[in-house]
């Protein structure tokens, strides 16, 4: 395209120019669905330590970081995984004083990063008011919020929440092009608002596609080029969590890796040793969890909800 | 009469209170269950939301998470977290806002947060999600839980989502929108809501065989009692038979050998 380089780069060159040891991670997805899982076993292999973690609802992505032992703080709305359970390895940080959270609710952490999209400090919101939200914070001296009263309406409570502008936002989607033009497909949760407030941000997708195709549907484009900073073309880059249009959750692997969070230590340790460290590549990884078979059958299982 | 479980029936009562075209943000769990059955049973034009952006899909029997594909299903749009929280339920358009509960205390106030200290906590628990914003903007609040004392504490460690927080005008007080919304609880053992005078919950209904004492054995504080106290309609075999084979063939939430 003229004028505007390439961002198709390897995984591990994304991450090595991209994630920094005591940096801000803003992750996407949401649940069981599109986390960007490729990119988070590479952060682990790699090593970047000492991050803060910013999301509405924080999954699996986030708690194989907590769970190997790379994060000091997360900014949230919720760390769980529904039907397969908590988010064991964040709960145990938690409860044992290792991780720091910043509570809030999942409006207020979308208005903090339209606020960081925008160019704005902060952002009204009308949640949270009468609740322990505005009680508790993490007691690290982080300003978590402000109550004002309405200058148009006179002893009405508004609460303010800070912008949210994270170091780098690491997202799973769909189709991107070599420009980083991002197109989503199915739901978008916080991702658009996040990224478009972060820094940098780490995409990996299904497919990369042309940007000539792009430009002939541009209303397809969720999230314009001039947000994206790496674009990584990596197939099932979100397993075992689902991608709309494409593959299933598979709920073997989430159950797999929630019964060694559950129980931590050395079970642990012996599963980040065989799934993440132990494998080079993401492929390797796939090889070893995703049989061919087994592929079809989540692409299948996808195929039949569509 | 049909046969049946008191936790059928208590999705079953649930799915009841939505009405045919309310709009309705369903949180995790139960909700998904109970509002899929009363968008196939009764409720064909109840425009189903979920956070993380579906609008109004045709739900596929069972989901089992809020980003789970089958919650994408025919929706009229998969857009963004900010677009339903934000644009649907803050702005005021949501109709009844359901979700499952945690803990729940005397005032209807929940707590998905935290038992014990938030600073030391005994147990940390998911957060709010978007149940803060759920409680704090429907016009209706919904609340569907199995009936233990444990989970009905005289006050919540933590409010997360905020009920009617201490009294009859404490939200209008705290600066909420909704300042006196509907509210009722459904449980295995009873329907619950709040007394207007005192805004603490009452036992408005009770499941079949089910007695008001059972209730309070049950209860980390005593409930009111309703006058006149009503009682739940057991499910016709017809509900029952589709939410065995059609909304959970697969026993995702309800136990399997009745």
């Amino acid at each position: 395209m003229p004028g505007s380089p390439s961002k198709v780069m390897t995984l591990k060159e994304a991450v090595a120019r991209f994630v920094r040891s005591g940096c801000s991670v803003g992750l996407g997805g949401q649940n069981i669905g599109r986390c960007a899982m490729a990119a988070m076993h590479e952060i682990v292999r790699q090593g970047h330590r000492d991050l803060t973690i910013y999301g509405c609802n924080l999954s699996i992505s986030m708690d194989l970081l907590v769970g190997a032992g790379l994060v000091r703080r997360c900014e949230s709305g919720t760390g769980n995984l529904e039907r397969f359970g908590t988010t064991f390895s964040w709960r145990r940080g938690i409860e044992q004083g290792t991780l720091e959270v910043e509570d809030y609710s999942h409006l207020s952490m979308v208005s903090r990063f339209l606020a960081g999209e925008m160019g704005l400090p902060f952002m009204p919101v009308k949640s949270l008011l009468g609740s322990d939200i505005l009680t508790y914070s993490s007691g690290s001296g982080f300003k978590k919020f402000d109550v004002i009263d309405n200058p148009w309406n006179r002893g009405e409570p508004v609460v303010l929440v800070p912008a949210a502008t994270p170091d780098v936002s690491i997202i799973h989607v769909q189709k991107a092009d070599p420009l980083g033009n991002l197109i989503i497909e199915g739901f978008a949760t916080h991702e658009p608002e996040m990224v478009r407030a972060s820094h940098h941000t780490i995409v990996t997708c299904e497919d990369l596609v042309e940007t000539e195709d792009v430009r002939r549907d541009p209303e397809r484009t969720t999230i314009a080029y001039p947000h994206v900073s790496a674009v990584v073309h990596q197939p099932w880059g979100a397993h075992p969590t689902s991608t709309y249009r494409y593959y299933d959750y598979d709920g073997d692997e989430i159950a797999r890796y929630q019964a060694v969070a559950r129980e931590g230590g050395e079970a642990y340790r012996r599963y980040l040793d065989e799934y993440v460290y132990g494998c080079a590549t993401f492929e390797e990884y796939l090889a070893k969890v995703c049989s061919p078979a087994r592929r079809e059958e989540l692409e299948a299982a996808m195929r039949a909800m569509i | 009469m049909s046969d049946y479980t008191l936790e059928e029936l208590m999705v079953i009562e649930a799915a009841r209170q939505i009405r045919d075209g309310d709009v309705v943000f369903v949180g995790t769990g139960l909700p998904l269950l109970a509002t899929t059955f009363a968008q196939r049973r009764h409720a064909p034009n109840l425009c189903f939301v979920v956070e993380s952006g579906a609008i109004a899909p045709l739900v596929l029997p069972t989901p089992i998470s809020v980003s789970d594909p089958k919650l994408m299903h025919k929706a009229v749009r998969l857009g963004t977290l900010r677009e339903v929280l934000g644009c649907l339920l803050q702005r005021g358009l949501v109709d009844v806002g359901f979700l499952g509960g945690a803990q729940i205390d005397r005032f209807g106030n929940i707590n998905s947060t935290v038992i014990g200290d938030y600073a030391k906590p005994a147990v940390r628990l998911p957060g709010s999600g978007g149940g803060n914003d759920i409680a704090s903007h429907a016009k209706r609040l919904l609340i569907l839980t199995r009936h233990e004392k444990r989970r009905f504490p005289p006050h919540c460690d933590y409010v997360t989502s905020p009920g009617y927080l201490h009294g009859p005008d404490a939200r209008k007080k705290a600066g909420l929108k909704v300042t006196h919304p509907s509210f009722t609880v459904v449980t295995d053992l009873a329907v619950l809501d709040i007394d207007p005078a005192t805004a603490q919950l009452r036992i408005a209904a009770l499941m079949p065989g089910v007695s008001v004492e059972q209730v309070k054995e049950n209860t980390g504080f005593e409930p009111l009692v309703a006058n006149p106290l009503g009682a739940v309609e057991p499910p016709s075999q017809e509900d029952a038979r589709m939410l065995r084979e059609e909304i959970d063939p697969g026993g995702l939430y309800l136990k399997k050998g009745r």
